[in-house]
């Protein structure tokens, strides 16, 4: 589902990764860890399109990165759900508007789009919020919205950086559960964290880097 | 069927940059359309002058049947005419007559009728009649034996075509000028509109959005904005119309021939809306990944 092939990415000559390969298996759920400056945030960009590799290849839900039209990118990006780390809401949109924005921008009917949206509001507990702004939301208020608006398009591929950044333990683990919940649904998973409680003992992938370059992998 | 909720809420979101866009839009259109209406009725009016020219080809006395017959068969022959009709001499003095009425004796007495064998030649009044062709026609049929003169209105012939050039020219450039400043104030309004949701539309894209999707709010917006300034153009030209017009005409009668076809009122929000859109196109441009 997600293989990378010797990526790499240069910001002016400095190297944010170098080299990175690896591959994660249809609904699998993995996790990239190291600490911060270390490249997750970038091999993200890569995986969304956001950056493109100056070395290397990636292939993504089926996508290879390196000859895609620009008019391909909206379809790929669909079938990639991201959590991103600095959430990317629309202060001027509410709650609901923020989510339904993902299934508005695919041409879907407002009544589907209405159930869709109050059922991922229910998942990740925020019904009540609905026609809030984020801006009057907390950290943690704001980080579930952004996964709620990475769930409801129903991706292939989830891709979550720092998802429980702003979390305290008992979200954390709400958080956790709800990742198991879809991923038991088949979504692939990769998440990207510094917060080694998330996968110990889990038996799942951990790739860890280490200033741009893949250091280890192990079962957690 | 969102971008059209898009673009009617950007519009009511930025309300006063769109009004004024609007006004402005509507002012420049308004004088955009008056040139374009000035130019009309030039055309209009002077394109009908061609055919109430005509010229009278006077013939010598002892030109002979066939000599006359050649100088009727060559300019029956130009394409700049319309008709050729022979006046003789005999037909011109009963004109004449009626003209005189009860008083013909004065006509009588002349004895002999002192009057000329002529042709009245009239021309077309199509487009491509030029006056210099027609002063070429002239000179040709000069060299004929049978014609001893040919008269036509050849300076007011030229000085109104100069007219007419001239006023094309002024009124071609200003209109292009209008044309072009309502293509730029768009584009300035949508490019601002734009880069105001720079953020918005980055967030947009990394959720799928097509480029289509992220363009025809803008799209619709130039449109729209362009449609109400062509609109709000026209209702001032008319209600410039109703009330100038009509107390021209009466002070002078010449401008009741200024003619305003109403259906250019239904043409005027198409011609705002085209501009509004073109202003629009240019300034989202390409939409980069
Ligand atoms: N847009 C950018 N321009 C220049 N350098 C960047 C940019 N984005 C990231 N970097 C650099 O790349 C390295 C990796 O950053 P990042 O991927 O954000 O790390 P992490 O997410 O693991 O904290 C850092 O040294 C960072 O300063
Ligand atoms: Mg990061």
């Amino acid at each position: 589902m997600i293989v990378l092939d010797k990526a790499s990415k240069y910001y002016d000559a400095q190297a944010a990764l170098k080299n990175v390969s690896f591959s994660i298996k249809k609904g699998e759920l993995a996790f990239v860890t190291g600490p911060s400056g270390a490249g997750k945030t970038t091999l993200f960009k890569l995986l969304y399109l956001a950056e493109t590799p100056d070395d290397g290849t990636i292939t993504i839900a089926g996508f290879n990165t390196s000859n895609l039209k620009e008019a391909t990118i909206p379809f790929l990006r669909r079938n990639i759900g991201v959590v991103f780390q600095d959430f990317k809401l629309l202060n001027n949109k509410t709650v609901f508007d923020n989510i339904a924005l993902t299934l508005r921008i695919r041409g879907i009917m407002e009544r589907e789009t209405k159930e869709r949206v109050h059922s991922v509001l229910k998942l990740v507990n925020l019904r009540h919020k609905s026609d809030k702004y984020p801006a009057t939301l907390s950290g943690g208020e704001q980080q579930r919205i952004t996964l709620a608006r990475a769930i409801v398009g129903e991706p292939t591929v989830m891709l979550a950086d720092e998802p429980t950044g702003n979390l305290d333990a008992e979200n954390e683990d709400n958080i956790m559960k709800i990742f198991k919940y879809i991923n038991n649904k088949g979504t692939t998973i990769l998440i990207a964290t510094h917060n080694r409680s998330l996968f110990t003992n889990t038996g799942k992938r951990v790739f860890y880097l280490d200033e741009g370059t893949l250091a280890k992998e192990e079962i957690a | 069927m969102f971008s059209v909720k898009m673009a009617l809420q950007s519009i009511l979101r930025e309300k006063w940059i769109n009004f004024l866009t609007m006004a402005t839009l509507g002012v420049l259109l308004f004088i955009f359309f008056a040139i374009l209406l000035v130019l009309y009725n030039v055309e209009r009016l002077t394109s009908k002058i061609p055919s109430k020219l005509s010229s009278l080809v006077v013939l010598k006395d002892d030109a002979s049947k066939e000599e006359i017959a050649a100088v009727e068969s060559e300019a029956k022959r130009s394409k700049l005419v319309k008709t050729v009709d022979f006046i003789s001499k005999e037909a011109a003095m009963e004109d004449l007559k009626k003209v005189f009425k009860s008083d013909d004796f004065i006509l009588k007495g002349f004895g002999e009728n002192p009057l000329f064998n002529s042709f009245e030649i009239k021309f077309k009044s199509d487009e491509d009649v030029k006056t210099s062709d027609i002063k070429a026609l002239i000179s040709k049929l000069k060299t004929h034996r049978a014609v001893d003169d040919v008269e036509f209105g050849q300076a007011q012939m030229e000085s109104l075509s100069a007219l007419k050039h001239g006023v094309r020219t002024i009124g071609v450039t200003l209109s292009t000028t209008f044309a072009c400043a309502v293509v730029f104030i768009s584009y300035t309004t949508v490019k601002i509109l734009f880069y105001r949701r720079k953020e918005e539309i980055e967030i947009y894209k990394l959720l799928g959005a097509t480029r289509g999707f992220i363009r025809l709010p803008f799209f619709l917006e130039g449109a729209i904005v362009g449609f109400c300034g062509g609109l709000s153009g026209a209702v001032m030209l008319q209600v410039l119309n109703k009330i100038t017009l009509s107390k021209l005409t009466a002070e002078i009668p010449l401008f009741a021939v200024v003619n305003i076809p109403f259906t250019v009122f239904l043409l005027f929000p198409v011609i705002g809306l085209m501009l509004g859109l073109g202003g629009a196109v240019l300034a989202v441009g390409r939409v980069r990944y």
